[in-house]
């Protein structure tokens, strides 16, 4: 047991070094770079969710409206790219920052636990959007698309440019977390709560911010997501969910919060990205994937969960 | 009949018992005492049967015997009275005293609850407690609840074949002088039954009920005492390791307070649940020690100043500026420091660095435009750690992983270190070995020299009227009483104590 504590904080990171080499060897092809590149460029919606959710669960949350935030925003921007051209992905990430926001509120002053309050939020957009579509699905006309947001998609040599955007919003959020006060409360209120409070700290506040930042991620998300599909609809990111929330974990943020932080999610959503790609390659089908992923989920919190932390499990 | 040879047990960092050799006669009571973090708790958790040992030898009447959880020693008569009370609040007393054992009422699927009854009260009555057990537990008083829970570790007797050995963890720390008679009048008569095991910080208290005393020290058992053979003084020396004098508190040091400058005024101020109103005042230099049991409303008076409690009614003044929005942000910004009881949890934050737990409490003095600068912060560290010798490896070291005695350091240093001139110390050196305590006691002399106001619930009465210029004794939430702690005219134990209960 003590081994294992001491490989516990190595084991995403060789998990994915394991996946990778057992994918390869079965199939090469897996290996090539370009390949490899595509498989990254299409997890990046993926991966900017986690990103987002990465903040609600360091602090000990969850944020289960993440996936609603992003069909919300596919409807949003698909419905005011004409009147507002790139200006639409501001009204975007504001509309997911504001649902954070209101999460947080609800978690932090009525003492609604967070999966309780964001499953409810995740609800009220999830009816927003499919009353602002009619219920049906939207098109983005293609040239205002790619005039407003052509620079998210196309390549820049062998490179998707969704691994820019990646790559920008993973450094801020990385200097959020490593360099800023917020990211230092944050990590005070994951790892100690009741200390962090009697340090004098505003935990509401920081707590509100970190659903705030999960919203606001999860509609960046969404709207690269539209872009991609040139298109919105109520459901079309369902399925993301369970994914982000395994790349999280996986990536080692416990649910417990105050550990891990925004690098570990990428290691999480390359986890994520192998496990997808190698259910090609061995031919499961797809409808099979969120099965897969519920599996991998359990697996990955009863193997590392810190049960210190808890007292009883309900 | 019980015994243990050369018990061992260690934990990361820490070797708690070190052979330690303990016996229970047939019959017999024995008192078991030693500093906090001397190993009682280990040792009384190893008897019956939390902790399993890492070496020696656990035997009843010559038979070695293993307790792989606390439900096997019972299968061989070790019954534990748990002193924060082990009963469910919301159950009635039956269900409590036969909890987890209800299969013998079962008939059908369907528990006899008049049977159950009868059996409790055959149960209630070897602790003479009359009343019904169909109540519920949380309408009992304290004292009623104790006694049901040695009702219930009674109930072993009738299960159990052979002798049966009960654990009292502090159990008078909460009663009343009349109800600790009751209860010892109790165990008294018990002994026919079964042998006691009993754990107190009340000297007096432990010499008038036991036949033996195991004295404890540092995961030893320095000496057993017969009863009558030793006064409180001479155990106290040896839980101490040496006399426990004026040096010790660092009375020499006291100097006298600055009545000119009050740094919190506390005017008639009601707390909720409570009738009474509380009015007192800090003044800058002084050690205000806030002395009553558990519940008299020490910790009620802390959390207010530092702002986690708003009262109902009265003023609370910080530096002569009325508090009129309480949280502990506020009390924070107006220099108010808090050292919580429990070190662990509010504290430190396990799994933060040392210079991030102290620049916890004044990070905007550490960062511009809401970006941290770290060098800053780190230079701090290192300071405070080469300032109050902190055994830490270095500044990113993490806090969890520190001795409690540097723990405390680290929270201390936060609050000085920000320019805090109130302090709100709350069982600072709980859990510390000797050691530590000496340095907590040596900084806050040195917080006095600086003109900071401390307001201090202290361990025990012993150090309470060490270190403080001023004694508020409380009871019920109610001021009862205030004593002048100047050198050499300090209060006594049985001062206080007359006041306390």
């Amino acid at each position: 047991m003590m081994d294992f504590q001491r490989i516990k904080p190595h084991l995403p990171w060789l998990t994915l070094v394991v996946l990778t080499a057992f994918v390869g060897i079965a199939n090469p092809t897996f290996l090539a770079p370009s390949n490899l590149l595509m498989l990254a460029g299409d997890i990046v919606p993926l991966f900017i969710m986690a990103l987002g959710l990465t903040f609600a669960i360091y602090i000990g949350g969850i944020d289960l409206s993440a996936q609603s935030m992003a069909n919300l925003v596919t409807v949003i921007a698909s419905i005011y790219l004409a009147s507002m051209g790139a200006f639409v992905a501001v009204l975007c990430v504001l509309a997911g920052f504001l649902f954070g926001t209101l999460s947080g509120v609800i978690t932090t002053k009525l003492k609604v636990p967070s999966f309780i309050s964001t499953l409810a939020i995740g609800g009220v957009a999830f009816s927003l959007a499919q009353w602002l579509s009619g219920q049906k699905a939207l098109f983005m006309d293609a040239s205002q698309r790619d005039a407003s947001f052509g620079w998210m998609i196309g390549r820049t040599g062998i490179i998707p440019n969704e691994l820019f955007l990646a790559a920008a919003l993973l450094l801020l959020c990385l200097f959020i977390e490593r360099r800023t006060v917020l990211g230092r409360a944050l990590k005070a209120v994951g790892a100690g709560e009741l200390a962090a409070a009697a340090s004098g700290l505003n935990v509401a506040r920081y707590k509100i911010l970190a659903f705030a930042l999960s919203g606001a991620l999860a509609a960046i998300a969404g709207l690269l997501f539209s872009v991609k599909l040139s298109g919105g609809a109520p459901t079309i990111a369902n399925g993301f969910l369970l994914p982000a929330i395994v790349a999280v974990l996986v990536g080692g943020t416990p649910l417990t919060g105050g550990v891990g932080g925004v690098l570990n999610t990428v290691i999480g959503t390359l986890i994520v990205a192998v496990i997808r790609a190698s259910m090609l390659y061995f031919e499961i089908d797809a409808t099979r994937q969120q099965m897969v992923f519920g599996l991998v989920l359990i697996a990955a919190i009863a193997l590392t969960i810190d049960r210190s932390k808890l007292r009883v499990v309900k | 009949m019980y015994q243990l040879k050369a018990v061992d047990k260690k934990f990361p960092g820490v070797h708690a018992l070190k052979a330690v050799d303990f016996e229970v006669k047939r019959g017999e009571v024995v008192g078991l005492v030693g500093e906090n973090g001397a190993g009682k708790s280990t040792l009384m958790k190893v008897i019956y049967g939390a902790y399993q040992p890492d070496g020696g030898e656990i035997s009843i009447d010559g038979r070695a015997v293993h307790f792989a959880n606390p439900r096997q020693a019972m299968e061989q008569g070790i019954g534990m009275v748990f002193q924060e009370q082990s009963l469910i609040p919301n159950l009635t007393v039956m269900e409590n005293v036969f909890l987890g054992q209800e299969a013998q009422f079962v008939r059908f699927g369907v528990i006899n609850r008049r049977a159950m009854a009868a059996a409790t009260r055959r149960q209630l009555a070897k602790v003479k407690l009359d009343i019904d057990p169909g109540m519920v537990t949380a309408d009992l008083s304290f004292a009623q609840r104790q006694l049901v829970e040695l009702a219930k570790v009674l109930t072993l007797e009738e299960r159990v074949e052979g002798d049966l050995v009960i654990l009292l963890d502090e159990p008078t720390s909460v009663l009343n002088r009349e109800e600790v008679e009751l209860l010892f009048g109790l165990v008294r008569e018990l002994t026919s039954r079964a042998s006691f095991i009993f754990v107190s910080h009340r000297m007096d208290e432990v010499m008038e009920l036991s036949d033996r005393i195991y004295v404890m020290k540092d995961g030893q058992v320095v000496d057993v005492v017969t009863r009558g053979a030793s006064d409180v003084e001479a155990i106290q020396k040896k839980m101490v390791g040496r006399s426990v004098d004026k040096e010790y508190y660092r009375e020499p040091r006291q100097k006298p307070y600055d009545p000119s400058r009050v740094l919190v005024e506390m005017d008639r101020v009601r707390f909720p649940g409570r009738a009474a109103e509380v009015s007192l005042k800090l003044h800058a230099g002084e050690v205000l020690c806030l002395v009553g049991t558990e519940g008299s409303g020490r910790e009620a008076v802390l959390r207010t100043i530092f702002g986690m409690r708003t009262p109902l009614a009265g003023r609370v003044s910080i530096k002569g500026r009325e508090v009129t929005r309480f949280s502990p942000r506020n009390a924070v910004e107006q220099g108010v420091g808090y050292v919580p009881r429990e070190r662990k949890i509010e504290g430190i934050v396990a799994g933060m660095s040392v210079y991030e737990n102290m620049t916890l409490s004044q990070m905007r003095r550490y960062s511009g435009a809401g970006v941290l600068r770290t060098g800053e912060e780190k230079a701090l560290a290192r300071d405070w750690i080469k300032k109050l010798s902190i055994k830490a490896h270095s500044e990113f070291a993490d806090c969890g992983n520190l001795s409690g005695g540097n723990q405390q350091k680290v929270v201390l240093s936060k609050w000085r270190s920000g320019g805090s001139d109130i302090m709100l110390l709350d069982h600072p050196t709980r859990g510390l070995d000797i050691g530590a305590k000496e340095d907590v006691y040596d900084m806050i002399r040195d917080m006095s020299d600086d003109g900071v106001g401390v307001v201090l619930v202290a361990d025990t009465l012993e150090e309470a009227i060490g270190l403080s210029h001023t004694i508020l004794v409380l009871k019920d939430g109610v001021i009862q009483q205030k004593f002048d702690g100047a050198p050499g005219a300090k209060p006594t134990l049985f001062d206080l104590l007359h006041y306390m209960i």
